[in-house]
C-alpha cells in the first residue's frame, strides 16, 4: 500500500534494496531547507567575503617574503616567518603576555567570585539594580575607561599621591606591568562577574542547607557544594577574561611602557612604520589565532555554551 | 576569633551558632561589593572631574571650567571624527541587525546540510582577538584594492567605507548570537499555531515571530552600536589617512601624550554610551512594565 | 512561492494512485513517517503504514504511550509534518503535502501556543484576520465563540493573566472560531490539574456535540480517551493496534498491549483443549468464546472487577469458571478492596488481582484464606499475541 503511493517519478527500481525509497516529503523538506539556507545566505556570503577570505589572505601572507624596503613580496613562499616565532624576543613577549593574562584572570576571579556571590544572594529587586550598576561601566567606551586609569596612575595622579602619603617612596605605577594588569582587570571584570553570577544564581540554595544539615561547616559546604556547582561559571569567566587579555592591544599601548609590550601590540607594530614586516605579522596573527581556538574549544568542551 | 567565642559562653548560647559566622561572612561580602563598585566607578568619576579642570596639566587642579569642552566643539578634526563614528555605527548596526537576525532565524528554525559550517563561521568573529581581525581586514583591503586598481584602474582608499564594512563583519555575529538566544527560548509551536491559523510564512514571521524576538533584535542592535563605537583596533588598521573615528583619534592623541582636551572628548564618549544604555533600559522597562 | 508549486506538482503525482472516494472526515491510507536517524543510522519509522477512517462528527481519540506515533500522526493531519508515504484526505481532498495554512483543520496545542503579545480577542481573531474575513464578521464570530467558551469580560487580557483552564479555553476558541472541518487536539488537558481536567473532559465532549465538528484527540491518558471518545485507536510503535468504540477496546482487547495499557488486567496463559475449552496452567479447565484449534497456546485477559471471589467451600456455580487460590494480600481502597490471590497448583503459582466492591453485604477475606476465583466465560478475552 505504502509503496504504491510513492510518486512514480521517484524511480524505485534504481534504489538499492537496503535503502528506503525517498519519501513523499523529500521535495517539500528540500524546499524548506533551501528556504532556510537562502535566509541565512546574505550573512554567510558577507562573512565568507569579509572574514573567511581575509583569514585566508593572512595565512597566504604568512608564507610570503619581506623585501629589503619593507614591502611584501607575494612570491618565494617560505616558512621563515614561522621560524622567527622562536626568536628570543618573541618568546619573551609571549611569556609576558601569558603571565599578564594569567595574573589578570586570577585577580579577576578572586575579586569577582565573592562579588558575584553577594549579588546572587540578594533579593531579586536588589539583584537587578546591582547588575545594572555592573553593566553601565561595561557598556561604556573601553578606550575611555582605560584612559581614565592613565589619569589615576600618572605621576601626579591621585593613586600615586595616596601611595606617597602612605609612605611609599617614589611609587611608579604607570607604564609598568602592574598598570597593564589593573587596566585589564578593570576592562574585563564584567566578563568574569556575569558567568559567575549566572551559575551561582541558578544554584539551588537548599543544597547548601542540605550540606549544613549533614553536619558540614560553612566552609566545608562552600568547598564541597557551592564551589563545584559554580565551576562552569569559573571556567567560562576565566576563559572570557583570558582570551582578550592575552591578545590585548589597547591596554598595553595606553598604560604600558617599553618593558610591557604584549603580543597584540607586537603584532600591530609589524604593520606600521618603516620597520614593518607583514609576513611576520601575519604569521604571529595565525599563531595567536591558533591559541585562541584552543582556548575556545576548551570553553565549549566544558559546557560554556550554556552560559 | 574562635577563642573569644568559646570564652564568652553566655553569648555563644544566646546567639545562633549558624547565624554568627554567616553575619561576618556577609559583612565581608558586602564590603568587597562596595570596593568593587568603587573600583568600577572611581576612574570614571575622576575622569569627569578632571575634564572640568582649567589647568593645562591634566593632574593639577586649578579651577572649574568648561574651556576644554568649548575647544572640543571648535576642533574640526574631533567633530569630523565624531561624525564618522556615528555614521559608521549607525550604518553597520542597520546592516548587521538585518543580516544577523536572518542568520539567527536560518540557524535556529531550519535544517540544512551546510549548517554546522555556517555555525562555526558565525562564531569565529566573536572569539577572534581584535588585533587578528584588524590584520586580516587590513591585508584584505590592501589586496582587494590592488586588484581593483589593476583591473579597473580605479584607485580606492581606506576610510569610512572600509571601517563600516569591517564593523559589519564582526557585528553580524554578535547580533546573531543575541537573537539566537531569544529565538531558542521561543516556543516553536507558536509559529506552528500561526500557520495552523492560515498565516503564510511571511505573515507568521511579521505577526508572531518578529514581535516576540523584538527585544532580542533590539538588544543585538544595541550591542552592535556599542561595539562599533567602542572599537579602536580594527578601525585604526582599516581607516585611511583622512577619515578616522573618534576612538582612533583619541588613541592617536594618547600616544602623543595626554591633554585635558582628550579628557573632554572622553567624557563626551562616556556620556554618549551611558545615555544609550540607560535609554534602552528605560525603554525596555516601560515596555515590560506597561 | 517556489516550493508551493513543488508541492502541487507532487500532489498531482499522488492523485492517480490515491484510494477511492470515501465519506470520511479524515482518511489515512498507508501513511508512513520516517525521521532521519542519527549519523549513519537507519531512519526512525515513527508511523508505519497506517490506514484509518474517521467519520464526520466523530470524537476520535488516538491513544498510546509517548513515542507511539500518535502526535506525529496528528501533526501530519495538521500539516506540521509531511508524510513519507501514503495519502491523507480531509473530506476527500488530498492534503498530505499542503502547508498547514492551506488545510481546513485547526489545532489546539498541548502548550496552547497562545500568542503572548496579543490579547485574548486578538488571539481568537488571528485566523479570521489571516483569512480576510471582514471586520464586522470577525467581531461577531469572536464574540460568539467567547460566549461559547465562557470567557466574557476577559477579551482584553493577555494570556499570561489567565489561569491554565482559561488559557485552554482561549486555545479552543481560537481554533473553533474558524469553523474548521476537523479540530485537532494534542493532549490539550495535559497541563491541567486532575479536578479541572475532569471538568474539562465533560465540557469538551459537550462542546463537540454542540458544534458538531469532528474532533481528533491525542492523549496518553486511557481514562480520558474512554470517557470522551466515540471511537479510540490504540497505537504502539507506529502501528495501529486496535480501533473501536471505548466499550470494545476495554472489554475486548485484542492484544496483550491493549489489554495492559487500558486499565488493569489479569493475563492467564492457557492451552486450547477442545472446542471452547481451555486449560490453565494449574490444570483448571475453563470455557471461552474462541474458535482456536486444540493445542494452541493462548492468553486470556480478565479485568480485575470482572472477577468474583468466594470461599473455597462455597457452593459451586456452574455458570462460572473458577480456580482455587490463597489470598496473598488485601488492600483497602475505600470504595473497593483489591485482593491479590495466588493460584494453587500448577508448575508455578501466579497472582491474580481482584477488585471487590465494599458494600455492606459483601464478604471480606483475610490474608491466607482459601478462596475460589470465578468469572463468566464472556468476560475473558482471548488475545491474539
Amino acid at each position: 500500500m505504502a509503496t504504491t503511493l510513492t510518486p512514480p517519478d521517484s524511480d524505485q527500481t534504481s534504489v538499492p534494496p537496503a535503502k528506503l525509497p525517498p519519501g513523499l516529503e523529500t521535495n517539500a523538506e528540500k524546499a524548506e531547507s533551501r528556504r532556510g539556507f537562502l535566509i541565512g545566505l546574505p550573512a554567510y556570503a558577507y562573512l565568507v567575503l569579509f572574514f573567511a577570505l581575509p583569514l585566508a589572505i593572512v595565512v597566504v601572507y604568512s608564507f610570503a617574503t619581506r623585501s629589503t624596503t619593507g614591502l611584501t613580496v607575494l612570491a618565494d613562499w617560505n616558512l621563515q616567518s614561522y621560524a622567527r616565532l622562536t626568536d628570543s624576543l618573541v618568546v619573551a613577549i609571549t611569556w609576558r603576555s601569558l603571565w599578564i593574562a594569567t595574573l589578570t584572570t586570577v585577580v579577576s576571579l578572586v575579586v569577582a567570585y565573592p562579588f558575584a556571590y553577594y549579588i546572587a544572594t540578594r533579593t531579586p529587586r536588589v539583584r537587578a539594580a546591582l547588575l545594572v550598576l555592573v553593566m553601565i561601566p561595561f557598556w561604556s567606551n573601553f578606550l575611555v575607561r582605560t584612559f581614565a586609569w592613565r589619569l589615576l596612575l600618572s605621576s601626579d595622579g591621585p593613586v600615586t599621591r595616596i601611595l606617597e602619603t602612605l609612605g611609599f617612596a617614589n611609587p611608579r605605577l604607570l607604564f609598568t606591568p602592574s598598570a597593564v594588569i589593573i587596566g585589564l582587570v578593570y576592562g574585563y571584570l564584567p566578563f568574569m562577574i556575569l558567568p559567575l553570577y549566572a551559575s551561582l544564581e541558578r544554584m539551588d540554595h537548599s543544597l547548601v542547607e542540605a550540606a549544613r544539615d549533614l553536619y558540614a561547616t560553612g566552609w566545608e559546604a562552600f568547598r564541597k557544594v557551592t564551589w563545584p556547582l559554580s565551576k562552569p561559571g569559573v571556567i567560562a569567566g576565566s576563559i572570557l577574561v583570558f582570551i582578550p587579555s592575552f591578545g590585548a592591544f589597547v591596554t598595553p599601548e595606553v598604560l604600558g611602557g617599553t618593558g610591557t609590550t604584549m603580543l597584540g601590540s607586537y603584532i600591530g607594530r609589524q604593520f606600521v612604520g618603516t620597520a614593518s614586516d607583514w609576513p611576520f605579522g601575519a604569521a604571529l596573527s595565525v599563531a595567536i589565532l591558533f591559541v585562541m581556538m584552543l582556548a575556545a574549544m576548551f570553553y565549549f568542551r566544558s559546557g560554556g555554551k550554556d552560559l | 576569633m574562635s577563642i573569644v567565642d568559646t570564652g564568652d559562653s553566655t553569648a555563644a548560647v544566646v546567639q545562633d551558632s549558624v547565624a554568627r559566622p554567616r553575619r561576618t561572612v556577609d559583612r565581608v561580602l558586602a564590603g568587597n561589593a562596595w570596593l568593587v563598585f568603587l573600583f568600577l566607578y572611581l576612574p570614571i568619576l575622576v575622569l569627569i572631574v578632571l575634564s572640568f579642570n582649567d589647568n593645562d596639566r591634566v593632574g593639577v587642579w586649578t579651577e572649574f571650567s568648561v574651556r576644554w569642552y568649548g575647544e572640543m566643539f571648535e576642533n574640526s578634526r574631533i567633530m569630523g571624527a565624531l561624525r564618522t563614528s556615528i555614521l559608521v555605527a549607525v550604518l553597520s548596526t542597520a546592516v548587521s541587525t538585518v543580516l544577523g537576525t536572518a542568520a539567527a532565524l536560518s540557524l535556529e528554525r531550519f535544517r540544512y546540510r551546510s549548517q554546522r559550517a555556517f555555525d562555526g563561521l558565525l562564531y569565529l568573529p566573536v572569539i577572534i582577538p581584535d588585533i587578528t581581525m584588524a590584520v586580516m581586514l587590513l591585508l584584505f583591503f590592501v589586496q582587494a584594492f590592488d586588484i581593483v586598481l589593476l583591473v579597473t584602474g580605479v584607485g580606492l582608499s581606506r576610510g569610512l567605507g572600509t571601517i563600516t564594512l569591517a564593523h559589519i563583519a564582526f557585528n553580524i555575529s554578535f547580533v546573531a548570537l543575541v537573537v539566537r538566544a531569544r529565538l531558542s527560548g521561543l516556543d516553536a509551536s507558536l509559529e506552528e499555531a500561526a500557520a495552523d491559523l492560515y498565516a503564510s510564512r511571511w505573515q507568521a514571521f511579521r505577526r508572531v515571530t518578529l514581535p516576540l524576538i523584538a527585544p532580542g533584535v533590539a538588544g543585538g542592535a544595541l550591542l552592535a552600536l556599542t561595539l562599533s563605537l567602542d572599537d579602536v583596533v580594527i578601525a585604526e588598521f582599516v581607516s585611511g589617512a583622512g577619515t578616522t573615528t573618534l576612538p582612533v583619534y583619541v588613541f592617536g592623541a594618547l600616544r602623543r601624550g595626554v591633554s585635558p582636551l582628550i579628557n573632554a572628548v572622553s567624557v563626551l564618549m562616556l556620556v554618549g554610551s551611558i545615555l544609550l544604555v540607560v535609554g534602552s533600559l528605560a525603554i525596555s522597562r516601560r515596555r515590560t512594565g506597561g | 512561492m517556489i516550493e508551493e508549486r513543488d508541492v502541487t506538482d507532487l500532489q498531482t503525482a499522488v492523485e492517480p494512485t490515491a484510494p477511492a472516494t470515501t465519506d470520511a472526515a479524515v482518511s489515512l491510507h498507508g501513511v508512513t513517517k520516517r525521521f532521519p536517524g542519527g549519523k549513519g543510522s537507519e531512519p526512525v519509522v515513527a508511523v508505519d503504514a497506517i490506514d484509518l477512517n474517521i467519520a464526520d462528527g466523530e470524537f476520535f481519540s488516538l491513544l498510546g504511550p509517548s513515542g507511539c506515533g500518535k502526535t506525529t500522526t496528528l501533526r501530519m493531519i495538521a500539516g506540521f509534518e509531511y508524510p513519507s508515504a501514503g495519502s491523507i484526505r480531509i473530506f476527500d481532498e488530498e492534503v498530505g503535502l499542503k502547508p498547514p495554512n492551506k488545510r481546513p483543520v485547526n489545532t489546539v496545542f498541548q502548550s496552547y501556543a497562545l500568542f503572548p503579545h496579543m490579547t485574548v480577542a486578538q488571539n481568537i481573531a488571528f485566523g479570521l484576520e489571516m483569512k480576510d474575513v471582514g471586520r464586522d464578521e470577525t467581531a461577531r464570530r469572536v464574540a460568539e465563540v467567547i460566549e461559547l467558551v465562557q470567557l466574557e469580560g476577559r477579551e482584553n487580557r493577555k494570556p499570561k493573566q489567565l489561569s491554565g483552564g482559561q488559557q485552554q479555553r482561549v486555545a479552543l476558541a481560537r481554533a473553533l472560531v474558524n469553523r474548521p472541518k476537523v479540530l485537532l487536539l494534542d493532549e490539550p488537558l495535559g497541563a491541567l490539574d486532575l479536578k479541572l481536567r475532569q471538568t474539562m473532559q465533560i465540557e469538551l465532549k459537550q462542546m463537540q456535540e454542540k458544534v458538531g465538528i469532528t474532533f481528533v484527540y491525542v492523549t496518553h491518558d486511557q481514562e480520558e480517551a474512554l470517557t470522551m471518545s466515540d471511537r479510540i485507536a490504540v497505537m504502539e510503535s507506529g502501528h495501529l493496534l486496535q480501533v473501536g468504540p471505548p466499550e470494545e477496546i476495554y472489554d475486548r482487547p485484542r492484544t496483550r498491549f491493549v489489554a495492559d495499557f487500558i486499565g488493569e488486567t489479569n493475563l492467564l496463559d492457557a492451552t486450547i483443549r477442545d472446542h471452547g475449552i481451555a486449560e490453565l496452567r494449574d490444570g483448571t479447565q475453563v470455557r471461552l468464546d474462541s474458535h482456536e484449534p486444540a493445542g494452541t497456546a493462548v492468553t486470556l485477559a480478565v479485568r480485575p472487577e470482572k472477577l468474583g471471589l468466594v470461599r473455597a467451600d462455597a457452593d459451586r456455580n456452574h455458570d462460572l469458571d473458577a480456580v482455587h487460590g490463597t489470598v496473598a494480600r488485601a488492600t483497602f481502597m475505600g470504595n473497593a478492596i483489591a485482593y491479590e490471590v495466588r493460584i494453587d497448583g500448577g508448575s508455578e503459582p501466579f497472582p491474580v488481582e481482584i477488585r471487590q466492591g465494599n458494600a455492606p453485604g459483601i464478604e471480606h477475606f483475610a490474608v491466607g484464606e482459601q478462596v475460589r476465583v470465578r468469572w463468566s466465560p464472556s468476560s475473558a478475552s482471548v488475545l491474539e499475541d
